[in-house]
């Protein structure tokens, strides 16, 4: 597998840290953001693939953090990942160009499955766009 | 059109039809082979006619057909730039809007601070931004829609499984579903080819035609998503309804954008639009069929994968 960028962006730490082990683990560069500003700041200085992003999260909304992503790096791909989600926030989320909505719990196997599939088409975007 | 295409044949028909019935008398009066002939010649020219007829309806059929085409295609065209300049315009304002409203929550803030001011007028002042802004949050949407219709962006076409598309939208909608007492009912082929398509644009189209059949169910009902091939280069998603149906006069306008059978502000009527719009992006087709009262089907007809010669994830 190749070693590909991803940011993990959830306010609940413990998954965070859980998910970036197991992703390093993986052989992927991971890394985790606590809040949507959080994962904002860490964008500034680093680029990435993949980034998973939670919905329900304090603060700054994830639709509102996907937002603000794809207006800085329109080309990273985001998959929503949520425990209580909503359609309304599927559709919009989906609208606003993330890649997949994915309803926790899911398997880290069918996570990477869904991880790969968004790096390819990071890939062949940035194939186009050279 | 096809009136007066009718009408004007109808002389080639007739013509040669009274020179047939008038020859047939003649034909029994006179005796040797002129009679004979004059029956044959009525006959052929009556066949020939009826062919001329048959082959010119047929062209004025397709004729009707490209015209229908070329200009359904010319109105979405127009429609898709008039979107996209109506959402940009748009979205100036309203970006101005939301910000006038977080610098008058600051102000307010501030005033509640202060013992001096009224903090009824205050409550009312925080009431009337909350509504402004969420009636910005309903023009955003519309915004938004309207870009989605209008977005020309190239496909990013990837190999990927048509059943695991359906069943990460299902799982979207299923909690909401069953807190309406409507079942979801999934019969995939498991055997289908991989499909090309665009991944995320794919799950928008097929949430967006469950989101409608959920709507057009209210409550208790079903809704049953299958999958299956067709023949060697398509495979089918199929979402159907036993909602309320769409009545015939409105079946063939319901991909039409800006059309919506929803109360005011329950719908744009670009959802199906913006359906029809990603689907024939992807290579496919979207069809609907329906019986007012009992069912609603929508069929998405989508191209089999081509063998990749590399895959980064094998």
């Amino acid at each position: 597998m190749e070693k590909y960028r991803v940011l993990i962006i959830d306010d609940e730490e413990d998954f965070v840290e859980t998910i970036v082990k197991r992703l390093r683990d993986r052989g992927l560069d991971a890394e985790g953001a606590l809040s949507g500003p959080e994962g904002l700041q860490i964008l500034e200085n680093k680029d990435f693939d993949v980034i998973i992003l939670d919905v329900k999260m304090p603060k700054m909304s994830g639709i509102e953090t996907l937002r603000e992503i794809k207006k800085k790096k329109p080309l990273v791909e985001v998959i929503m990942l949520t425990g209580h989600g909503s359609v309304e926030s599927g559709i919009q989320g989906l609208q606003l160009g993330a890649f997949n909505y994915v309803m926790k719990p899911v398997p880290l196997d069918e996570l990477l499955k869904q991880m790969n599939q968004a790096y390819e088409r990071k890939l062949i975007e940035e194939e186009r766009n050279h | 059109m096809s009136d007066s295409m009718n009408f004007s044949n109808v002389k080639y028909f007739f013509l040669p039809t009274i020179l047939l019935v008038s020859s047939l008398p003649l034909g029994l009066l006179a005796n040797g082979s002129f009679a004979l002939l004059a029956i044959l010649l009525s006959g052929l020219s009556a066949f020939q006619t009826i062919r001329l007829l048959k082959r010119n309806g047929v062209r004025e059929t397709e004729k009707v057909e490209l015209d229908s085409f070329s200009c359904r295609n010319q109105i979405f065209s127009s429609v898709d730039q008039l979107s996209a300049g109506i959402a940009h315009e748009i979205n100036n304002p309203l970006g101005i809007i939301s910000q006038e409203i977080e610098w008058l929550r600051h102000i307010l803030k501030k005033q509640e601070i202060s013992s001096s001011v009224d903090r009824k007028d205050l409550d009312d002042c925080e009431d009337s931004l909350m509504e402004i802004s969420r009636q910005v949050d309903r023009c955003n949407e519309i915004v938004q829609k309207l870009l989605s219709l209008a977005r020309q962006v190239e496909p990013v076409i990837q190999e990927v499984e048509a059943n695991d598309v359906v069943l990460s939208v299902l799982e979207i909608v299923n909690r909401e579903a069953r807190d309406f007492n409507i079942n979801i009912v999934a019969q995939l082929d498991e055997s289908l080819p991989p499909i090309s398509t665009d991944p995320p644009l794919l799950r928008q189209a097929v949430l967006n035609l469950l989101v409608n059949a959920r709507q057009a169910i209210e409550r208790d009902g079903e809704i049953c998503v299958s999958t299956r091939r067709t023949d060697s280069e398509f495979v089918e998603i199929e979402i159907r309804d036993n909602g309320c149906g769409i009545s015939p006069e409105n079946l063939n306008r319901v991909f039409t954008p800006f059309f919506s059978t929803k109360p005011e502000g329950k719908g744009s009527g670009l959802g199906l639009a913006i359906c029809r719009g990603i689907i024939e992006r992807l290579g496919g087709e979207i069809t609907v069929e329906s019986e007012f009262g009992k069912f609603t089907a929508f069929t998405i007809k989508l191209p089999v994968g081509k063998k990749k010669e590399r895959s980064l994830f094998v």
